[in-house]
């Protein structure tokens, strides 16, 4: 087995609370390496495309790396891998900070958990006293957790199990099945495609992990050096703006340059987005910065709130302020902590109420109390989502399917991809962002497709994209899928000169592999190819790879030129197909670099 | 012509706008090193560093110094990284 591993993973069914240690071949850690990757193996592996993701038998992945654990800046990190219960796809979220660690630490290099307990449950791992044994395994009532949000959950079981157990949690919204839920743990959120929802499917209110299992490091001496400088480089200008301003730095930004969704992405720009700037913000409010473990970027930014504080990102000021017509920013904050506290995705949340503004404003929605603009309106529409009540119920599946109970053709108007809502990025505006938004295996996604980068450079006219912009758009989710498998946060991306030479440098010092950039390219796409893969198996067609009408038909209204026509993505999408070399759909020839999941 | 500052250059800069007068990029980028001096390393003599990005009125992203500047421009400045 090569450094950074252990070698297998921990497959748990808490149906009867049954644990085993299953093997993991080195030549599928070589080729899917960890995070992202390593889950998408696993997923494909446990047969995962073809269940309901919130049936018993639907495995819901927590996916470590040989990284974890080393003096890497940003390693701390899990990705969570199931069955998305919004898009019926893949999905994988991402996590950071000490649970990957300790999860580690019990001597596995995945967590798989199928099953469904008899009661809400707390799964607690222990791996203290197991030295290189299996960790025990074990359920506890979660009775007295049941409704209690996030933070409170894990605060309280670290009282009650021990402050070195590191807890990863649902809330409400979780143990309602609301399809956006997410898992937190530590304050940050695997928030993307409703693993919460999945984890709350099995009776699991909260996982609880500690282990002293420590895996070697191939050339410490050099890991130990690659480490540093990677650490200095994180303190330089490229990483500035994350540090000092955090990603809400974002929103006057995308004003300016109209692709700031507001209004259920009626609009590119918001005439009261400097209301919700940092810049604002900073004017009236006190701010802490935190970082995850072993980070040393820092680009949490925490800003007061009545006795407390809440973390504030772009994605939650977009989603919650302007897409919503919010010009208040108390609301908006503290709809973003509400959303932590029930463990909600912002960004879906936000996308699903927006819409469902738009159709109340059409007359499509009996709900008059529910406008664009009221805050009370917003922060009422997420209590009734958590505890899926009244319109909350529908809302609480998202805007895909909202769209379809409440008909009139308001799908065109859902602001979704594969039933994922559509993140900050207005799509019109950055056209080589909406070719990433269409083709992404988990939906409309800025985490999985970078190609925002590409509208922000010179190398495309971001208001009319054309195939030239395709191969720039497949690099940067090969780039991503890289990066979510080693795993290390996307946030060092402006420090690597090289980043696939150096991060093979980080990988053969840990792991022993020699390992090159260019095979590191290969794995890469392999991991993008092992989803498309997975979603095949679970019935993709090509037909999803698009965006709403809307996009497609619509101008921008104060921005003629930012235009998109089906023709044109249609386009751009089949390029982007051709480019993968996925020409013929079917799973067993989806290209040389697609997933050999019998390795 | 205005300069617009965005992100860390407007935080560096302490303002939001300035005008001035530059017939190329690369004059620009001088004007500014001179004019907001705690704009400091974001300003190169080749340029912007690469963690900012010059863009034109919105509509182009600009690198090349003898990038042509007319009197209407609005040249934004901003952090080269948007992600969120």
């Amino acid at each position: 087995m090569p450094f950074g591993y252990h070698g297998h993973y921990l497959r748990i069914d808490v149906s009867c609370g049954g644990a085993e240690f299953v093997p993991l071949d080195e030549a599928v850690l070589r080729q899917f390496i960890g995070g992202s990757g390593l889950g998408a193996w696993l997923l494909l592996h446990e047969g995962a495309a073809s269940v309901d993701p919130l049936a018993p038998e639907a495995p819901i992945v927590f996916a470590f790396s040989p990284l974890v654990g080393s003096p890497l800046t940003t390693s701390a990190k899990f990705a969570v891998g199931t069955k998305s219960p919004l898009t019926g796809r893949i999905n994988d979220s991402l996590a950071s900070s000490g649970f990957a660690i300790a999860g580690k630490r019990c001597g596995c290099d995945a967590i798989v958990i199928v099953g469904r307990a008899p009661e809400m449950s707390v799964l607690v791992i222990d791996g203290k006293d197991s030295g290189e044994a299996m960790p025990a395994v074990r359920l506890e009532s979660a009775a007295e957790y049941r409704g209690v949000a996030c933070d409170k959950t894990e605060a309280g079981l670290r009282a009650c199990l021990g402050s070195n157990f590191r807890i990863a949690s649902i809330g409400l919204a979780g143990e309602n099945a609301v399809r956006y839920a997410t898992i937190s743990h530590d304050g940050r959120h695997a928030g993307r495609g409703g693993s919460g929802a999945v984890l709350g499917s099995k009776n699991v209110k909260a996982i609880a992990v500690r282990g002293t299992q420590h895996t070697e490091w191939a050339h410490p001496a050099e890991l130990t050096q690659i480490s540093r400088s990677l650490s200095k480089r994180s303190f330089g200008p490229a990483t500035a703006k994350y540090r000092e301003l955090g990603t809400a730095s974002n929103l006057l930004t995308f004003n300016r340059f109209g692709a700031l969704p507001t209004r259920n992405f009626q609009s590119g720009t918001f005439e009261e987005a400097a209301s919700l700037s940092p810049e604002q913000l900073n004017e009236t409010r006190s701010k802490t910065r935190e970082s995850c473990v072993a980070c040393t970027i820092g680009c949490e930014h925490i800003y007061s709130l009545g006795n407390g504080g809440v973390r504030v990102e772009y994605e939650n000021l977009f989603a919650l302020g302007s897409l919503c017509g919010i010009s208040d920013a108390d609301i908006v904050l503290r709809a973003s902590k509400r959303c932590d506290e029930l463990g909600l995705d912002t960004i879906s949340a936000g996308g699903t109420i927006a819409f469902a503004m738009e159709c109340v404003e059409r007359g499509w929605l009996n709900e008059p109390w529910l406008k664009f603009g009221d805050g009370d309106a917003l922060l009422r529409a997420i209590e009734m989502i958590g505890a899926r009540e009244g319109i909350g119920d529908l809302l609480a599946e998202g805007s895909r399917r909202a769209a379809q109970a409440i008909g009139h053709n308001s799908i065109t108007i859902a602001p979704q991809v594969k039933g994922l809502e559509i993140p900050g990025y207005e799509p019109r505006a950055l056209q080589t962002m909406a070719l990433g938004f269409a083709v992404n295996a988990r939906g409309a996604d800025h985490n999985r497709s970078g190609a925002y980068e590409v509208d922000f450079s010179n190398k495309v006219d971001r208001r009319h994209v054309t195939r030239d912009a395709v191969h720039h758009a497949i690099e940067t989710e090969d780039k991503a899928a890289l990066m979510d498998s080693l795993i290390i946060c996307k946030f060092l991306r402006g420090v690597f000169d090289d980043f696939y030479a150096e991060a093979a440098e980080m990988l053969r010092s840990v792991t022993g592999w020699d390992v090159t950039a260019e095979e590191l390219h290969q794995t890469a796409r392999g991991i993008v190819s092992a989803k498309h893969e997975f979603n095949v198996l679970a019935g993709w067609t090509l037909a999803e790879d698009t965006l709403p009408e809307r996009f497609l038909n619509t101008p921008l209204p104060n921005d003629p030129a930012a235009s998109l026509s089906r023709e044109r993505l249609g386009d751009l999408v089949a390029e982007y197909h051709r480019q993968r070399g996925w020409c013929d759909v079917a799973p067993e020839t989806t290209g040389n670099d697609t997933a050999r999941r019998d390795t | 012509m205005y300069v617009e500052f965005f992100g860390i250059p407007r935080e560096r800069a302490g303002i939001c706008r300035l005008e001035v007068q530059a017939n190329t990029l690369g004059q620009l980028l001088g004007v500014l090193a001179s004019q907001v001096p705690s704009l400091g390393s974001l300003l190169g003599a080749d340029g912007l560093n690469p963690a900012c990005v010059a863009n034109l009125n919105g509509d182009r992203f600009v690198s090349d110094i003898a990038t042509p500047l007319r009197e209407s421009d609005c040249v934004l400045i901003l952090s080269a990284d948007a992600g969120g």
